[in-house]
């Protein structure tokens, strides 16, 4: 298992890293929409209420356990949002939550295009007033740890570059209310690739501390085998000296 | 024909980055078409078709859910949620 989760981590890495790109060209372009005045009319940028009962939060969690503290860790944080409404991604988070997208490792990018551009259009008809996601920050090989990040509504970001001469056709807040779902798409896909490349991580940890825990276990317990077996002829070989003796 | 840098890219990498002679797509206002020199732009893309035309006259066709067109002076960028190429 440990061995499977190696092999994984490079495709998993690499995965990562195409969609951290992408977040970064989208939430650019974003921040630049949502700096302009026009676009405090935009719905997705309305702050409504923070109230649990109203709050939408995604959770990736994995599709398998042995993986450490992964999941747990994932599963204790949420537990901060109790009274949220809760949408699982991968099977552990389907069994807590109820009905998702069923596996982390294998959601492509369609699957959550569905379900952001769904999502988008409830909090745009104001059925719920935050959309979160509770997933895994991929710190290093070693260091993975769960956190949130609020995508709805959009807040405007300081220091952002003005726009300059640009051309929007035909104005900002109808490319922002268009781009919205792209954006919540691009941030979920990145939530989903870093959660899976922080599972790998942590299992093929988990699978090296418990490789070394059996080595040592294997090498105790071989001593008191030896031990046993030395006493045992020992104690036999007393029993014929003694009793040759007679 | 002069071309121009293009590059889509959707969350699981880019599906396409290189020299292009025009890029015809569907905008929020309409059909919309990008070529050489095209001025600083930008548009939210309706989910459909795109035609990519290379250089030398041939045609790609691709569909995409939907995203935004950004046009500056570094190059051309389609960030789309999923693209697939038509062949």
């Amino acid at each position: 298992m440990g061995l499977v989760a190696s092999s994984k981590i490079r495709r998993a890495t690499e995965a990562m890293v195409k969609s951290r790109e992408y977040v970064a060209s989208v939430q650019s372009v974003i921040e630049r929409l949502a700096s302009s005045r026009e676009c405090m009319r935009s719905p997705y940028m309305q702050v409504r209420s923070s109230e649990l009962s109203r709050t939408r939060i995604i959770v990736i969690a994995g599709d398998r356990g042995l993986a450490g503290g992964y999941n747990a860790n994932i599963f204790r944080f949420t537990a901060a949002y109790a009274g949220a409404q809760f949408i699982p991604i991968g099977k552990r988070a389907c069994d807590k939550f109820g009905e998702g997208i069923l596996s982390a490792e294998h959601c492509t990018a369609a699957d959550i295009s569905t379900l952001s551009h769904r999502l988008c259009a409830e909090f745009a008809s104001g059925e719920f007033d935050r959309l979160g996601i509770i997933s895994t920050r991929y710190v290093s090989m070693l260091s993975q740890e769960p956190f949130i990040q609020w995508l709805l509504p959009l807040t405007k970001a300081d220091g952002v570059p003005s726009s300059g001469t640009i051309l929007f056709e035909p104005d900002e807040i109808d490319i922002l209310n268009a781009a919205v779902p792209t954006y919540v798409t691009g941030l979920i896909v990145g939530a989903v690739r870093e959660s899976f490349t922080s599972e790998v991580a942590a299992r093929r940890t988990a699978m090296d501390s418990a490789g070394k825990n059996a080595a040592e276990m294997i090498d105790r317990l071989q001593l008191q085998y030896n031990r046993a077996r030395q006493g045992a002829i020992t104690q036999e070989i007393t029993e014929i000296v003694a009793g040759a003796g007679n | 024909m002069n071309t121009f840098r293009l590059k889509i890219s959707t969350p699981d990498g880019n599906v396409f980055d290189g020299q292009t002679a025009k890029l015809d797509l569907r905008g929020v206002g309409g059909e919309l078409a990008v070529m050489a020199g095209h001025i600083p732009f930008m548009t939210a893309v309706k989910p459909g078709v795109c035609r990519v035309m290379d250089g030398d006259g041939s045609v790609r066709r691709g569909s995409s859910d939907g995203g935004l067109l950004n046009v500056s002076a570094d190059g051309t960028t389609l960030l789309v949620g999923c693209f697939t190429w038509d062949e």
